[in-house]
């Protein structure tokens, strides 16, 4: 014997209730009557009858308790284990993959006709015919385990939404074929589901929707140009899944503002790429929303929008500790990327630091170091101690991948002298790279410790009185480089998230709106859109697509053949009408009835002559 | 003292209609005993008289009304008789109505006195009959005591005086007591004559002590016994708590199907010790419950009775 709702068991706590009901004092109907000589007088004979009447208020009471116990065990749902182990056992599979959102020509999706489908099959559950739910999405989902109660499948399924991701149905089946190896007695699954696909033997599909032509946008990129941070390059793909050619136009915006409007004009089953390359990024004040849209209606409109984030361009701001560095001060100036602000050593204070994204020390070596990006020129906390300055060192080891050296050219500078770096050890925190080398003798060595944010050191051995690098092109870039790479900045490309994919989220970040609470750890989007990333007390914005060509192509769908009919009065015998089949809570609540109905009889009824 | 609130509903007034008085003039109630009168009228009694109705023969004697001899009987015998004619004389007919608060009593709450009326309507009936056959009548309330009466009346004029007086029943209902009753009436009559008793005869003390006191007062008794439906078959169930119209006492009862079925028969069983007593004793019985036209009643029932003829 199982309870299927043993929850229900809280209601025998109303027991003690019954009998202090019948403990409490009558309460009389009062009536007037003209004599009591003739009620005295049969009471009287009637009180050797006491007992009788005190026997029959205990049967009233047993009576009342045993209708009460029959309810609440009716409510508990009980079953026997072999009606539950030996009867049916069916997994409904349903599709919640983006293509699902497909409307079909009666304006139904695919989806709803999908869940109208599952739930005719739900109608006859019961302790013998249960059913478990299973969904075919990013990644397989049981939605719920077996159980008899239509009334749950029902509002399961009625709850369940679609989703806009793309996803495998192999591993669903799979779930659904572990869930019923544990099941005795007759097993099937059944998926609901657009189109038949490559699946085990005896899976029964359920296929609803037609054949629909659909256009998409699947690629979407965009990065600012290198050469102009306020720039930005956008590249996407659109591609027509239909035997028709289409004309439609692009547009293309920035934080729901117009940028540019292409015409479309696509082949038959063809592909057009689209490059914007050169839009210019709003202000420091704007979100960074791209979104191109396809101005085409068809079957499924989630995938004729496309979004992406790119943040706006926003200075690096770097406070300048020197005595007068004409050198410095025109490279930094030379960036229109950078903001900077010039101190004197004397009056450097470590709290000053946490204002700016990167310190630059000309020359000075506070004590303690403060915990912030800094770069330190010619005197370095990494100046090796009693080592005589290296007299017009060359450049043997350049490491041009570090950020950087990148794009830099030493070939016509001239260095008289230079100091040479310790290289340190690298420590559970931090670790250390020499990128530019005399020989041995370490002349760069950038350092980063493994933190949110990271902190980065970069320190360099040359004395700018002592070498030409000041004129030369290779300067302005090195500072440049250098003070982008401290502040971590880099350009490039941004790439959305895919719905349904998982973003692990680090500490201190977290998805945050307003309709929902707070996600931390990782975060699963399952709808396409722009969704508030908190990083480290800034705001940036995760911008999730669909792009699945398997999701865009709606020309598979295919009408099943299986009439729509429960499978489970497909394959058992007809049973319905027969009371043996009932489940046991109907007999209890019928046993109830009937007591009820005794009881009334026995000390309730009205005479009515 | 507990008295039952007013009822809203005032005694309906008592209506004859032509016909039905009409119907009673042909009837005349009977009375087993000869009673002296005082006035002549159209009842027979024990004095030899002047009316039509012979009587017997005796003797002619000195100073006879020579027109009282039969002189075919002297052709024959060849001796004087007289013819002798019997003295029609009026008769004492004395109605006590039982007012008491078990007569007032109706099964729905502030229901019409139905036990009252009825009792009314056959007092002023058979008080009609009365009048009309040129008897005295006399009408008197009683509960707990007797109430002042009408005074002996003649005559079918003063049938509006008899209905006037059953209008107003005393204002309080008390609870009943036949035999205080029953004795200060025999006590306040010198004169015999017919009593008929309308009441329930619910009185706790019983009803044997008042109705054999008015038959060793020589009165021809009957009993006219008014009852309502509900109380020969009551309709309560369940857990009740009666109260009893006349002394305010309540009691507890759970009126179960067998416990009505008993209370059912022990009435039946009182109301059969009640006639068998009347029939002993030469008390006329009937039995009047509201739910019978009082038309019927007088003509059917109370003649099957033995009242009236």
């Amino acid at each position: 014997m199982m309870w299927l709702q043993p929850w229900a068991a809280w209601f025998l706590a109303g027991l003690p209730l019954i009998v202090l009901l019948y403990l409490l004092k009558v309460r009389r109907r009062p009536a007037v009557v003209s004599t009591l000589i003739f009620w005295q007088k049969v009471v009287q004979e009637h009180r050797r009858r006491a007992l009788f009447q005190r026997l029959r208020s205990l049967l009233s009471l047993l009576l009342h308790l045993l209708i009460f116990a029959l309810i609440v065990a009716a409510l508990a749902r009980p079953t026997f284990d072999r009606f539950v182990h030996d009867g049916t056992s069916t997994v409904l599979v349903v599709d919640i993959r983006a293509r699902m959102n497909a409307v079909e020509p009666d304006g139904a999706t695919r989806f709803a006709k999908a869940i109208q489908a599952a739930l005719l099959q739900t109608r006859d559950a019961s302790a013998t015919r249960q059913f478990a739910l299973l969904t075919i999405g990013p990644e397989p989902a049981v939605l719920l385990p077996f159980t008899g109660n239509e009334r749950t499948l029902r509002e399961t399924l009625e709850k369940l939404q679609p989703t806009e991701a793309a996803g495998a149905a192999e591993p669903a089946f799979a779930l659904a074929n572990d869930l019923l190896a544990t099941r005795r007695g007759e097993r099937r699954t059944m998926v609901f589901t657009d189109r038949k696909e490559a699946a085990p033997e005896g899976i029964i599909f359920q296929t609803v929707g037609s054949a629909r032509d659909n256009a998409a946008i699947v690629r979407f990129a965009a990065r600012p140009l290198p050469a102009s941070p306020s720039t930005s390059e956008v590249f996407l793909e659109v591609r027509n899944f239909s035997d028709q050619p289409l004309k439609a136009n692009l547009e293309l915006r920035y934080d729901e503002k117009l940028l540019d409007v292409k015409p479309l004009a696509l082949e038959a089953n063809g592909k057009q790429t689209l490059v914007f390359p050169s839009l210019p990024r709003p202000g420091a004040n704007a979100r960074g929303q791209f979104t191109a849209t396809l101005d085409h209606a068809d079957a499924l409109a989630s995938d004729n929008i496309a979004r992406l984030w790119l943040p706006p361009p926003r200075p690096v701001r770097v406070l300048l500790i020197s005595s007068g560095n004409v050198f410095l001060e025109k490279a930094l100036s030379a960036d229109p990327a950078v903001s900077y602000e010039v101190l004197a050593p004397e009056v450097w204070n470590a709290a000053l630091a946490a204002k700016f994204d990167v310190v630059l020390f000309d020359a000075f070596v506070p004590a303690p170091l403060p915990p912030a990006n800094s770069f330190f020129l010619q005197r370095t906390p990494f100046n090796a101690e009693g080592a005589a300055a290296l007299e017009q060192p060359v450049l043997t080891g350049i490491d041009s991948t570090h950020p950087i050296l990148r794009l830099l050219d030493f070939n016509q500078t001239t260095i008289l002298r230079a100091f040479p770096l310790t290289l340190p050890p690298p420590t559970p925190e931090w670790t250390y790279a020499a990128p530019l080398r005399a020989f041995e003798q370490a002349l760069l060595v950038v350092g980063e410790r493994r933190s949110n944010p990271p902190q980065r050191i970069a320190a360099l051995g040359l004395d700018l009185t002592a070498t030409d690098l000041p004129l030369r092109v290779a300067f302005p870039l090195l500072i440049t480089n250098t003070v982008h790479w401290l502040a971590g900045t880099a350009n490039e490309a941004t790439a959305g998230l895919r719905a349904g994919e998982i973003l692990p989220l680090a500490e201190g970040e977290k998805i945050a709106s307003d309709q929902q609470p707070a996600i931390t750890g990782q975060f699963q989007p399952l709808r396409n859109g722009f969704y508030p990333l908190v990083r480290g007390g800034r705001s940036a914005w995760v911008a999730v697509n669909t792009f699945a060509e398997a999701e865009a192509d709606l020309r598979g769908a295919a009408v099943s053949a299986a009439p729509a009919v429960p499978v489970a009065a497909l394959k058992l015998p007809a049973v319905v009408g027969n009371l043996t089949t009932w489940p046991l809570w109907r007999y209890l609540a019928l046993g109830a009835l009937a007591l009820f109905t005794l009881e009334w009889s026995l000390f309730h009824r009205r005479r009515t002559e | 003292m507990w008295a039952l609130p007013a009822p809203t509903d005032a005694p309906a007034p008592l209506l004859f209609d032509s016909a039905f008085l009409a119907k009673l003039e042909q009837l005349h109630l009977l009375a087993k005993k000869l009673f002296r009168g005082e006035h002549r009228a159209e009842r027979r009694s024990r004095q030899i008289g002047s009316s039509l109705e012979f009587a017997d023969y005796r003797n002619y004697s000195w100073g006879d009304e020579p027109r009282t001899i039969d002189w075919a009987v002297y052709a024959r015998l060849d001796r004087l008789f007289v013819k002798l004619f019997e003295q029609e004389r009026d008769l004492d007919v004395h109605f006590l109505v039982d007012a008491s608060a078990s007569m007032r009593w109706s099964a729905t709450e502030k229901g019409p006195q139905r036990k009252l009326q009825q009792s009314c309507h056959i007092a002023a009936a058979l008080a009609y009959v009365a009048l009309a056959n040129l008897d005295r009548v006399n009408i008197a309330w009683f509960d707990e005591t007797l109430r002042e009466d009408t005074g002996l009346t003649r005559g079918k004029s003063q049938f509006h005086a008899v209905l006037d007086y059953l209008r107003r029943p005393p204002e309080v209902a008390v609870k009943t007591a036949l035999a205080p009753s029953l004795k200060a009436f025999s006590q306040r009559l010198k004169r015999r004559g017919l009593v008929f008793v309308l009441s329930d005869f619910l009185d706790p003390t019983g009803y044997e002590e008042g109705l054999n006191l008015l038959r060793h007062h020589h009165f021809e008794v009957h009993a006219v016994q008014v009852l309502d439906p509900a109380e020969l078959a009551p309709s309560l169930s369940g857990d009740l708590r009666l109260t009893e119209c006349e002394t305010g006492e309540a009691y507890e009862v759970t009126a179960t199907d067998a416990l009505v079925r008993d209370y059912r028969d022990a009435i039946a069983k009182w109301l059969e010790e009640l006639e068998q007593f009347c029939l002993r004793r030469g008390i006329g019985y009937a039995q009047a419950t509201t739910e019978v036209p009082f038309e019927d009643l007088v003509l059917r029932v109370l003649r099957d009775g033995v009242m009236l003829k």
